[in-house]
């Protein structure tokens, strides 16, 4: 199943490296990782996307959370969250290709950030299926020279943020 | 940095507010972590803080002219990192590893890793290059902080000299805090030179990891989880405890024992757990797993409540866990570690907390609710077990049969001395054959097996308990890693007792290039090696430098080795055909431990091979 793992996590020399090491000690890909700091100079946010069992992500979070440097962790994908990407796409175009993108950006809400000659550079934010999606039929417009995606960020519905979740491991049982 | 400067006079250091270096701030906050000893070896990076500790130890110089703070110095940094793990392991105190940058930091990833995995407290302090030389493939430059970010509990690389006090006391409660484990501070040069006011006080935040801790130190054991735990109990006719190395790492012993000889529940301990139950005591079934007793491990056959104690199921104890006590119908498990909760095996109860605090409070409860139960069936079961199912050998070959040396030994030393090892056949047939009365006695490398640990750690147990009669159970092969200790051990006059068992090859490979490589034994035999052990100890400076090779000798030169005032050494020219029995094959369950030739077993084993040769 896939997994939003959402981390605070301080901004120590070597923080990211331990915990991205982690994932990889113990055997598992990184879908998708964004790291940007937070309002909080001394912390920054970690999102990543992983695949495991629902059991096996689980350890791996407490194994995550034994790291001195997180401060708070939480599987968003336990709850209600939204999740968002954000997609800058850069297209080379035949004649007429440029009418084929507006139409395309219009129907997806995309931003053109540049229109050139032969090219043309395209933004849009939005959920994981609809990037996708506009990806996908983006690359049937023209020939696509560039693809940068954020990952996948996200928050947790209503009141909830991620440093009230207090622990989420049952310390008795 | 947190906490305020303390406002009472009588709390200010006395030295608060005085401008010193770098190097002598790190020095000083090692004297006010009681730092006894520091093991390290040093070079260009870290020139700055061995100075200060000559300074520091000369103006402090003691009445007797001992300084407060020596140096022992290895060989090699691996050496003093096993060194600093060993007075760890035997004192329950922090370990002070320092070395320079580079190699001298690089050399101490194996004995970090192997306190990471035994959790062990050490503090190591690495020189750096210059910070503004980090980067720049300087001499002597490794990047530290994503090496040992890898291995250790925690790396702090220091780049604001501000930070640097807060920082090395800070890692000492790192390394003592939760599960103990290895803290690396890495300093660049220039951060050791700078000079600025020490302020006698201050701790870095560490906002998560004191929220997680301070968790798991306010999780009390309820009046709610008591009832259920003795329920399962009055509900159990076979309750058996299975104590790992948390037991000994927590400082938790007495409140075991007392919580299993108040209801009389058999105590059954993994290899980091030897000494947690003195191992005479009728109700001890001394070590489980792989190559544990046979009765211990019938024991975990045959019980119904398993109350696992600081222990994790690992792969050496739970080489099969859907198949790990089958017919216990509860499974309770205590543990500081969150993540070490059904982490293996899913229990149906569990307590994450202070291990000796929470044993006190569910002994406690017992005694308040009048908890009563007999298990006098279990009780004659398990001697029935320990008579029937006992370790045992060729008593009658002419050959030295190691077991006989241990043997030997453990009736001069009767479990009261300290026993490191390598890693092998050796080390099993230690952890089998002697007694351990009391924790901390038992050094050896369980959870990354490192071969070489054995001699360093009986150095650093030895500055430990100075008193107190350490003996390094080493095998050729093991020896061999870091036998350049043995000049520090003459050096630094300790007295401690190296005996290596000879069996001419890496023994514990041969006996798997036995059982899954048809006999093949690549790279393992070292019968046409040169080396000449007892002039190797003559050379280092050994005044009682012994082989032994005729089975007669035995007890006289085992006495007159273990009675020299000095360090000794012996070298016993052993049966190499011996083995390690029972034996547990990797990935099997105990259903289908052999036994060898001369322990008795329960069951006919359904294949004389333990196993399919992949697993490790």
């Amino acid at each position: 199943m896939r997994h939003v793992i959402s981390v605070l996590l301080q901004n120590e020399v070597g923080a990211l490296t331990r915990m991205t090491g982690l994932f990889s000690t113990r055997g598992y890909n990184i879908d998708s990782l964004n790291v940007a700091p937070t309002d909080d100079s001394t912390v920054s946010r970690v999102t990543l996307v992983i695949r495991g069992s629902d059991s096996a992500i689980a350890q791996l979070n407490t194994q995550l959370a034994k790291l001195v440097d997180v401060v708070n962790i939480h599987d968003m994908t336990l709850g209600d969250h939204f999740e968002r990407e954000l997609a800058i796409l850069k297209l080379k175009l035949a004649t007429g290709g440029h009418a084929r993108v507006l139409a395309l950006a219009k129907k997806y809400d995309a931003e053109i950030l540049d229109d050139a000659q032969n090219s043309c550079t395209v933004q849009l934010t939005g959920r994981l299926a609809e990037i996708d999606a506009f990806v996908e039929e983006a690359g049937q417009i023209g020939k696509i020279a560039a693809v940068a995606r954020s990952g996948s960020v996200t928050v947790s519905k209503g009141e909830v943020t991620l440093s009230s979740y207090v622990r989420h491991h049952r310390l008795t049982g | 940095m947190s906490k305020e400067a303390p406002a009472d006079r009588e709390d200010r250091h006395p030295l608060a507010g005085t401008r010193m270096s770098g190097a002598d701030i790190v020095i000083q906050i090692l004297a006010d972590e009681n730092v006894h000893t520091i093991f390290g070896y040093s070079g260009g990076a870290i020139l700055p803080t061995f100075d200060a500790v000559f300074r520091y130890n000369d103006k402090h110089r003691r009445a007797d002219g001992k300084s407060p703070i020596p140096l022992i110095v290895p060989a090699n940094e691996q050496g003093a990192g096993f060194m600093a793990a060993g007075y760890a392991r035997a004192s329950g105190k922090v370990g002070v590893l320092m070395v320079t940058s580079g190699p001298g930091a690089t050399n101490t990833v194996t004995p970090i890793r192997d306190c990471m995995a035994d959790s062990v407290p050490i503090v190591v302090i690495c020189g750096q290059v210059p910070v503004h030389a980090i980067g720049t493939d300087a001499f002597q430059e490794a990047p530290v902080a994503a090496i040992m970010g890898a291995v250790a509990k925690h790396i702090f690389l220091i780049t604001d000299p501000t930070r640097l006090e807060a920082t090395v006391r800070t890692a000492f409660e790192l390394a003592r805090t939760g599960r103990p484990g290895p803290v690396v501070i890495d300093i660049p040069k220039d951060i050791q030179n700078w000079e600025g006011e020490f302020a006698g006080f201050g701790s870095l935040p560490l906002p998560g990891y004191r929220h997680r801790l301070q968790a798991v130190v306010e999780n009390h054991l309820t009046d709610d989880a008591c009832e259920r735990f003795y329920t399962m109990l009055a509900e159990s006719e076979r309750p058996l405890i299975y104590a790992g190395g948390g037991v000994i790492n927590g400082n938790a012993t007495k409140a075991m024992r007392h919580f299993a000889s108040a209801y009389g529940i058999p105590v059954a301990t993994t290899l980091m757990a030897l000494g947690a139950s003195d191992t005479k005591h009728p109700l001890s079934l001394h070590m489980l797993g792989m190559h544990g007793m046979a009765f211990a491990n019938y024991a975990v056959e045959d019980c119904d409540l398993l109350i696992a104690i600081g222990a994790r199921f690992d792969d050496r104890v739970a080489g099969d866990p859907a198949r790990f006590a089958p017919n216990a119908k509860n499974i309770a498990q205590f543990d500081i570690d969150v993540a070490e909760i059904g982490k293996v095996k899913s229990v149906n109860w569990h307590h994450v907390g202070i291990l000796k605090r929470d044993l006190d409070d569910l002994l406690a409860y017992g005694q308040r609710i009048k908890f009563e139960k007999e298990f006098s069936v279990w009780h004659k079961e398990i001697a029935g077990l320990k008579e029937k199912h006992c370790l045992n050998y060729d008593r009658e070959s002419d050959r030295i049969q190691p077991y006989a040396v241990i043997e030997e030994i453990n009736r001069l030393t009767d479990g009261k001395a300290i026993i490191s090892t390598g890693v092998g056949q050796h080390q099993m047939w230690a952890a089998q054959y002697f007694d351990f009365r009391e924790p901390r006695l038992w050094l050896t490398s369980g959870s990354m097996g490192t071969m070489g640990f054995g001699l360093p750690a009986a150095i650093g147990a030895q500055v430990a308990n100075p008193d107190r009669l350490v003996i390094d159970i080493d095998g050729d092969g093991s020896i061999r890693m870091n036998i350049g200790e043995l000049e520090t051990a003459t050096t630094y006059g300790l007295p401690i007792k190296v005996i290596v068992l000879n069996n001419f090859g890496d023994g514990m490979v041969r006996q798997w290039q036995k059982l899954y490589y048809k006999g093949r034994m690549s790279g393992s035999d070292k019968s046409l090696r040169r080396k000449d052990f007892v002039k190797t100890a003559e050379a280092d400076g050994f005044k009682y430098a012994v082989k032994l090779d005729r089975k007669e000798d035995l007890p006289g030169v085992i006495r007159e080795f273990i009675e020299f005032s000095g360090p000794a050494f012996l070298e016993v020219i052993i049966d190499p055909d011996a083995g390690v029995y029972p034996m547990v094959g990797p990935g099997l369950s105990y259903a289908k431990m052999i036994t060898g030739d001369f322990i008795v077993s329960r069951d006919q084993p359904a294949d004389d091979k333990p196993g399919p040769g992949e697993m490790f």
